[in-house]
């Protein structure tokens, strides 16, 4: 039974009950009509940031890793930057289409494609940086354990950033799949509302012969009830893993157990807001105001900020251990961290990440849909500073006071940075012309269909 | 002869639910039913036992794992010990993480294989659909002519009560 | 887990044709060194295939592509390719003339090294020396005469030269050679020669680092114009009066093994001289003395007087100078030290750069009281090292103004570019008509020059020394002169009608001269073979009567203060940087990359002020200042410089160094690597900092470095320094630390040492997590650096820059904090009473047992081997650099670029035995692995033990204080392992339990414990 029915109390999830082939009508109009301008604005600024992206990091790997502002000291600095933050951004996906999959948290129907699709091309972008970052990313492959002819030389499992190839690639396989089979019955749809012709023929292949076959509609519940159980573990284990990168190490400031918890509750953090943000878009642009309401903000917005006192948590915790250590060097880094020639990058961290979300408790600000938006661009940027502080802040001034060093961005690293974004909007763009961006099949068994007057179950 | 079938097309939910059962109380032969969506109760109604995914799932997660564990140890203590920053040769908790991703990755992939095998989803699977909107907002009870003594009209009849909008009949050879 | 793993059953059972993992894998022995003449090892085979071009492109220094590598036709059996060969030299990077054992492979000299059989350096090399290998493959130097600029053949230009010098001789016109300081016994006689065919002929010789007043005081005191040589060694106490003698101040390297030997802190109570500094600026000198005291230049007059008051009082003699001047530092340290000096009597030592002829004398007078003359001080065995005389150089600048010379040729010395602007030689020099450079490589003088005569590269060229009298040197050949120089001892000849070669000239003067100061009677062809062999030889000192012994010398007259400076002046101190000298290798790339010793910066000169001067002023470091020198000389000349802001200085000085802004340093414009964003590597100036020398006072009959006055203003602009430790890091340690300060480095008072305390090291080696899987049962290497030895001399550091191959990357990478040297050398300030305390410590790859880089390698790219060596697989390294964030030294250096250059002359200094690093790999201190290689592999061919006395590390061996020592930590026998149970040993942040290879001992202040100063800085 649909719970529109089943909950007369609360405010239903999908307004202006609509039939059935309403919803279809609704979500497969983008597919159908031409694009917009604001579309083709948003994608031909969103492909020339790629272009930029293209032509930098084309530069770097001809020049050589030198054209990034790094030294002997700051080893990472915007590259790793960059890769955490996808990563986290990449998280929130998942989260939603899986954890809260398996919380019965139906409202997320509405917004679990989109955040898979955002998920994907997050990782996309984050898997770029561990490849372009390293001095000869045209032997990445060596990443890989497979014999060979040096003996067979096998790679280090002890690294972390083995670990991380792992986990990453899994992560993106994972996510892939999870998103294609929540897909295929859409796909379907689509297809059958196509008439003949090449697009037809693609979606034909795409949906693999789906015909709504309610054996298949079984184990399809299996298979989703299967991964969204991987994914679960499998999206904390990600960032968990990520966070080893330096909680494994022995630098001040990146040696600490809180690592992983800490990680996992940014990255989720940051995804939400990222969702917020497309979404809202989505929703203006799209006409999808009746799918993605006011209730899906706001239970998005009570996850962003419950998430940010979680990390707010982590930053005083970390100071609080620094202290009660006595570890002369931990107590260094923060208050180097604090007060040291990154402070500004660390107070713009805490104001983005601490400060600003504490608007989200007043329920007149969730409403504001316009508010809602800066606050989450706000909270990307703060994450992104997060990231940048814990790396270069930690590096630049670690045990030997003579080979202490600073750090400023070189022109090709921002160019690299806008790159990623070009990445994603890009693929995001393409996304919303081609594919549904929201379930149909789940919006339908939301929706249902209306109980027969006068009838007696 | 050509075996005939009977479908039924509705418009809801619950009409197709009852319908279903009805059926099955009818002891008629029930081929399959189409949704757009999963519509929950179906397979109590259609008598369908649960799928054997999850063993998959857990069998191959767990020989993935197993495999992984072992390949980490042969290489880093067997095939070719090196020193490494001092650390014993089968550094096992090292070895945790990447096993673990290992056997998430070779559950979820297997389960997903498995599952379109069972359910002979395939690209090059052209898909013949009882209803052309039954992938839109129709329902669809597919019944079997089992043999001679099945009453055509009678069958009409029981599915009409059921606020069937329309019933054909189809070759077999029609539908999926 | 300790279970034991096996890969075949021979393994398990351990049968005879099993071969632990440490050892070679391969059985047969490998055809190495000890060939029979003649056969051609594997590894020989291989090298000279490799480098068998590069043999044949020295010989014939043609660039472009050698289509086919032609091998020796019938091969001189010295010659084997692929195996060093060493030649005994003697150093010609400047006048302190150390000894040199040259490494030849395939014909090319691609090493240099001190020979420890050369009685004056011993076996120790600094770090110009190191560098000046370079020099020989320098493409910008002369090939050939030069005739008005334009190439001319050897004939035509000795033609011209030849007729001109006759009608100077026919005329009796005045002939002048002006040169720097010969040390060459044959180029002096055959100068003698020349000059003698010359009605008007003078030998003019100045060092444009002068110490001739030094030489002109004992002419006064000792009746004798001479440079003592001084025995740091024997002295017990020593006081430097504004002489930086450990650094740059005559012979350097002879010193520094002197001043160690003083201080070796052997036997008990432990040998340690009391060492007294009084300077202006901060010389390394200033950062070993126990006592430092800051004095405004100027003040070494009254400064000297008040000590030869005090020693005079001592030994009971009335010397009414008493009441000079306010005495400009505390009496009652200067109480004590006179009292030290008088206690030592005969074992002290007061030494002065100061070029104020009156302050010499003084200074002669109170080592005279002192009784050093003959003991520490010897001046019947003096030092040629420094023979200038200023006064005739004055004296010739008089004759050029007054146009009266006709000839001037000028060897070994560039006057036109480090003259003072009083003397302004480039001026005068316009009005002489024959004007000939002997210079090598071009400079501001040949320039200038009608003809240029160009001189071999000394390695080159077949010379000698004797750089003290009694110790002669020969200084040979390495290679066929890479263009068509000539020496200037043949030119001289030639124009002598003595068509004899180098060689032979060498091999006469020999004979005829030195051979009969031989003490033992042997067949001159042995003295000879004996000299060309070893490299040097002792001789007798003529036997002249004893200088006057100061006695006879009226007491002197005691010096007051100079003229304080303007208010609002500072008083200015020109100093030779260690890796600069007077300039005379700008051209040098190694040199220019050498981070200076005390400022750190490089490829740039900089105005050093202390922090109060410079807050007074109102500037930063970086700033760019004026500096303007006021007087009515025609010297009135101005330099803007940036502002470095320097510790230990004194208040009223500005410091600056000199040897920067030379022509040839444009050539630096487009060092390092190219990109969008990349600076170009030179100042404002085109060239490489700026030219100080102008700033040099002559007056007095000297060159004066320190004392004038000058006004700085601040211009507004800015330039970064290209500095390699960040100037804010220097303090810090003491500051950023609220528990305790960080253990990095170590410093105990002398009394705390004899005090035995139980070593550390007992339960150095904590319990791991894990089982230990890698007890290194056979050898384990280990390096061992004695900071109380060690003087920031910086040769460690160009000598591990030549051994390792290790790229130039030129300023704006050095900006970026990318220099490559794998061997640093950080350098620590505390705060001393009213000045500061420097400790410098050489840091270098740890080889931690527990290397955090090795764990955290993705592609097992570093990995620790079986006898302890941390190992860097460059053809595997991907360049993630996650090991050198995870590197607690930051050792790890990082081919941002592709550094390396195609330059196919100076590429012939690049060592074979070690890999040229391309871009995106990591690098750091391998331990010079491939010596030790070198020396198992050979010892397992003679069919003994590789023993760890076979080998010694690049910079072990250049050490001049013998500070580093390389060894068998298990080996109990072995000297590391002796100094690892020693009370001074400690390991760089032992905390961590990293469990360092390399281990450190304290450095040792000989002063009163003192709680604060003890333990960490």
């Amino acid at each position: 039974m649909s719970d529109a029915a089943a909950l007369p109390v609360r405010e239903p999830l999908i307004l202006g009950d609509k039939s059935l082939a309403e919803v279809t009508g609704d979500i497969c109009r983008p597919l159908d009509a031409r694009p917009t301008a604001l579309w083709w604005a948003g994608f031909l600024a969103s492909l020339a940031l790629l272009g930029l992206g293209v032509a930098a990091v084309s530069y770097q790997i001809a020049v050589g890793i030198g054209v990034w502002g790094l030294n002997r000291t700051v080893g990472w600095a915007f590259d790793i930057t960059n890769f955490v933050f996808w990563i986290g951004i990449g998280h929130a996906g998942t989260l939603i289409s899986a954890i809260l999959f398996l919380f019965r948290q139906r409202w997320r129907t509405s917004v679990n494609r989109a955040a898979e699709a955002m998920t994907l091309f997050a990782v996309m972008c984050a898997g770029l940086f561990p490849v372009i970052h390293m001095g000869r990313p045209w032997l990445a492959f060596w990443m890989f354990p497979y014999p060979n002819t040096r003996g067979s030389l096998w790679i280090n499992f002890r690294s972390p950033l083995v670990w991380d190839f792992f986990a990453i690639s899994t992560y993106f396989t994972i996510s892939l799949v999870f998103w294609y089979v929540g897909l295929l019955p859409d796909l379907a749809t689509v297809r059958d509302r196509t008439r003949r012709g090449f697009r037809r023929r693609i979606l034909e292949w795409l949906s693999l012969g789906w015909n709504g076959s309610y054996r298949t509609w079984l184990r399809y519940e299996i298979v989703y009830v299967l991964l969204a159980g991987l994914a679960t573990p499998l999206v904390v284990s990600v960032h968990t893993i990520v966070s080893w990168d330096f909680a494994t190490s022995v630098i001040p400031g990146w040696h600490a157990t809180i690592f992983p918890p800490y990680f996992v509750a940014g990255a989720i953090f940051s995804g939400m807001a990222m969702v917020l943000t497309l979404m809202l878009v989505a929703r203006s642009t799209m006409g999808l105001q009746h799918y993605i309401t006011g209730r899906h903000v706001d239970v998005m917005c009570k996850l962003v900020i419950f998430t940010s006192g979680i990390v707010a948590f982590a930053y005083a915790t970390e100071f609080f251990m620094a202290l009660y250590s006595a570890n002369q060097y931990e107590q260094f880094v923060f208050r180097n961290r604090a007060l040291g020639p990154f402070a500004w990058a660390y107070w713009t961290m805490v104001g983005c990440n601490v400060l600003v979300p504490q608007l989200l408790w007043f329920r007149r600000v969730r409403a504001n849909l316009g508010l809602v938006f800066v606050l989450s661009l706000a909270v990307n940027v703060g994450m992104w500073f997060e990231r940048f502080v814990i790396i270069v802040t930690s590096l630049h001034r670690d045990y030997l006071p003579s080979s202490w060093a600073g750090y400023a961005p070189t022109s090709i690293e921002v160019a690299t940075l806008a790159g990623s974004f070009g990445l994603f909007f890009t693929c995001f763009l393409l996304f919303c012309r081609f594919v549904p961006v929201i379930a149909m099949a789940e919006i339908k068994s939301v929706v249902g269909t209306p109980a027969r007057p006068g009838k007696d179950l | 002869m050509a075996q005939r079938t009977l479908a039924g097309v509705f418009t809801r939910e619950e009409d197709v639910l009852e319908a279903t059962g009805a059926a099955r109380r009818e002891g008629l032969t029930i081929l399959d039913v189409y949704t757009p969506y999963a519509v929950h109760g179906l397979d109590s109604a259609m008598a369908l036992q649960r799928s054997r995914l999850p063993r998959v799932c857990f069998l191959l997660g767990l020989g993935g794992a197993a495999f992984k564990v072992w390949f980490e140890y042969w290489t880093t203590a067997v095939a070719w010990p090196i020193n490494v920053g001092g650390k014993p040769w089968d550094s096992l908790p090292a070895f945790v993480p990447v096993t673990f991703e290992v056997m998430v990755l070779f559950a979820g992939v297997s389960t997903v294989v498995a599952f379109f095998l069972v359910a002979r989803l395939r690209p090059w699977r052209r898909p013949r659909l009882v209803h052309p909107r039954v992938t839109d907002d129709r329902f669809v009870l597919l019944l079997a002519q089992t043999d001679a003594g099945f009453d055509v009209a009678r069958v009409r009849r029981l599915l009409e009560r059921h606020h069937a909008t329309e019933v054909c009949e189809r070759d077999y050879e029609e539908v999926p | 887990m300790s279970r034991r793993y096996w890969k075949s059953i021979e393994e398990r059972d351990g049968g005879e044709d099993w071969l632990p993992a440490d050892r070679d894998e391969f059985p047969e022995p490998l055809a190495v060194l000890p060939d029979a003449p003649g056969t051609l090892g594997r590894r020989g085979f291989l090298k000279a295939a490799g480098f068998g071009l590069a043999g044949t492109l020295a010989a014939g220094c043609q660039r472009g592509p050698v289509s086919k590598a032609i091998p020796f036709l019938n091969q001189p059996e010295e010659v084997m390719p692929g195996r060093a060969t060493w030649y005994a030299t003697t150093c010609g990077a400047c006048s302190a003339a150390c000894g040199l054992l040259v490494k030849n492979r395939d014909g090319r000299p691609i090493k240099l090294e001190g020979n420890p059989q050369h009685p004056l350096s011993r076996g120790g090399l600094c770090a110009v020396g190191q560098a000046s290998l370079l020099g020989l493959y320098d493409r910008w130097r002369h090939r050939g005469p030069l005739k008005r600029g334009q190439p001319a053949s050897w004939a035509d230009v000795d033609a011209d030269i030849v007729s001109a010098l006759a009608a100077i001789r026919h005329r009796g016109g005045a002939l002048r050679l002006l040169t720097g300081t010969i040390v060459s016994p044959t180029l002096s006689a055959t100068i003698g020669r020349f000059m003698a065919t010359f009605p008007n002929a003078r030998h003019v010789v100045y060092d444009a680092i002068s110490s001739s007043a030094i030489l002109d005081a004992h002419e006064r005191t000792h009746g004798r114009r001479a440079l003592p040589r001084y025995h740091f060694g024997q002295a017990a106490v020593i006081a430097g009066v504004d002489a930086d003698f450990l650094g740059t101040w005559i012979s350097p390297v002879e010193f520094t093994r002197g001043y160690r030997d003083g201080r070796s802190l052997e036997g008990n109570p432990p040998r340690c001289s009391y060492h007294a500094q009084f300077e202006s600026g901060l010389t390394i000198t200033g950062t070993k003395a126990d006592w430092r005291t800051r004095i405004a230049p100027g003040e070494e007059g009254p400064v000297l007087t008040q000590l030869a008051a005090r020693v005079a009082r001592r030994a009971g003699l009335a010397w009414p100078a008493g009441d000079v001047g306010m005495p400009p530092v505390p009496g009652a340290p200067l109480d004590d030290l006179a009292g030290r000096l008088w206690a030592a009597r005969g074992a002290s030592l007061v030494v002065s750069g100061c070029q104020d002829v009156a302050v010499q004398v003084i200074c002669n007078f109170v080592n005279h009281l002192l009784g050093n003359y003959g003991r520490t001080i010897d001046i019947n065995r003096p030092s040629y090292q420094r023979g200038g005389c200023d006064a005739a150089l004055g004296e010739l600048a008089a004759e050029l103004a007054a146009g009266a010379v006709d000839g001037l040729l000028v060897a070994a010395a560039n006057p036109a570019y480090d003259l003072p602007a009083d003397l302004d030689f480039a001026t005068l020099a316009r009005r002489v008509d024959l004007l000939v450079s002997f210079a090598g490589s071009p400079d501001e003088t040949a320039a200038l020059a009608g003809y240029v005569c160009p001189d071999h590269h000394y390695l080159e060229a077949w010379s000698d020394a004797e750089p003290a009298a009694g110790c002669a040197s020969i200084t040979q050949p390495v290679l066929a002169p890479i263009g068509g120089t000539r020496a200037i001892v043949e030119s001289l000849a030639r124009w002598m009608d003595d068509a004899r070669p180098a060689y032979e000239l060498v091999r006469a003067h020999w004979e005829s001269a030195l051979f009969p100061r031989r003490i033992p009677v042997e067949p001159f062809e042995t003295f000879w073979d004996t000299a060309v062999h070893d490299g040097a030889v002792e001789l007798q000192v003529a036997p002249r009567e004893s200088a006057a012994s100061g006695t006879s010398a009226p007491l002197p007259d005691p010096v007051a203060a100079g003229a304080a400076p303007p208010e609002g002046a500072l008083s200015l101190v020109l100093y030779p940087s260690v890796g600069q000298l007077d300039g005379r290798h700008a051209h040098n790339p190694w040199l220019q990359e050498l981070p200076d010793p005390i400022t750190k910066v490089t490829w740039d000169n900089c105005a050093s002020l202390s922090p109060d001067a410079a807050a007074s002023l109102g500037v930063r470091e970086g700033d760019v200042v004026r500096i303007e020198t006021g007087g009515p000389s025609p010297a009135a000349a101005a330099l803007e410089l940036p502002v470095y802001i320097q510790p230990g200085q004194h208040d009223r000085a500005v410091a600056i160094p000199l040897g920067y802004g030379r022509a040839s340093t444009e050539r630096f414009t487009r060092a390092g690597p190219h990109w969008l964003e990349s600076q170009p590597g030179v100042g404002p100036n085109g060239l490489v900092g700026i030219n100080a020398a102008p700033l040099i006072v002559f007056e007095g009959g000297t060159l004066r470095y320190g004392g004038r006055a000058v006004r700085i203003a601040p211009t507004g602009r800015r330039i970064e320094l290209a500095t390699t430790q960040r100037h804010h890091s220097i303090i810090e340690p003491r500051q950023v630390s609220s528990a305790g300060s960080r253990p990095i480095v170590r410093e105990m008072p002398v009394s705390a040492l004899s005090a035995q305390q139980p070593p550390p090291g007992a339960t150095r080696e904590g319990r791991g997590l894990w089982p230990d899987d890698h007890p290194y049962s056979g050898r384990r290497w280990g390096l061992i650096i004695d900071l109380n030895a060690c003087t920031g001399c910086s040769a460690c550091v160009v000598a591990c820059q030549v051994e390792n191959n290790i790229p130039v990357v030129g300023r704006d990478e050095v900006r970026r904090q990318r220099e490559m040297h794998w061997l640093r050398i950080d350098r620590y300030f505390t705060d001393a009473d009213e000045s500061v305390d420097v400790v410098h410590q050489p840091m270098l790859c740890q080889h931690c047992a527990n290397a955090p880089c090795e764990t955290v390698c993705p592609v097992l790219a570093t990995v620790h081997s079986a006898d302890g060596l941390n190992q860097q697989v460059y053809n595997r390294c991907v360049g993630t650099r996650y090991c050198a964030n995870n590197c607690p030294y930051k050792v790890r250096r990082f081919n941002w670029f592709t550094y390396a250059r195609a330059d196919a002359v100076e590429n012939l200094v690049l060592n074979p035995d070690v890999t040229v690093r391309t871009r995106g790999v990591m690098e750091k201190c391998s331990l010079c692995a491939q010596r030790l290689l070198e020396a198992r592999i050979s010892a397992r061919a003679r069919g003994e033990p590789a023993r760890d006395t076979d080998v010694r590390t690049a910079c072990e061996q250049s050490c001049p204080a013998g500070a580093i020592v390389l060894g068998d930590l298990n080996d109990p026998a072995s000297r590391v392992a002796a100094l690892a149970k020693d009370p001074r040993y400690f390991q760089v942040l032992e905390d961590l339990n990293v469990r360092p290879g390399v281990g450190y001992l304290a450095v040792v202040r000989n002063r009163d414990a003192d709680p604060g100063k003890a333990g960490h800085v």
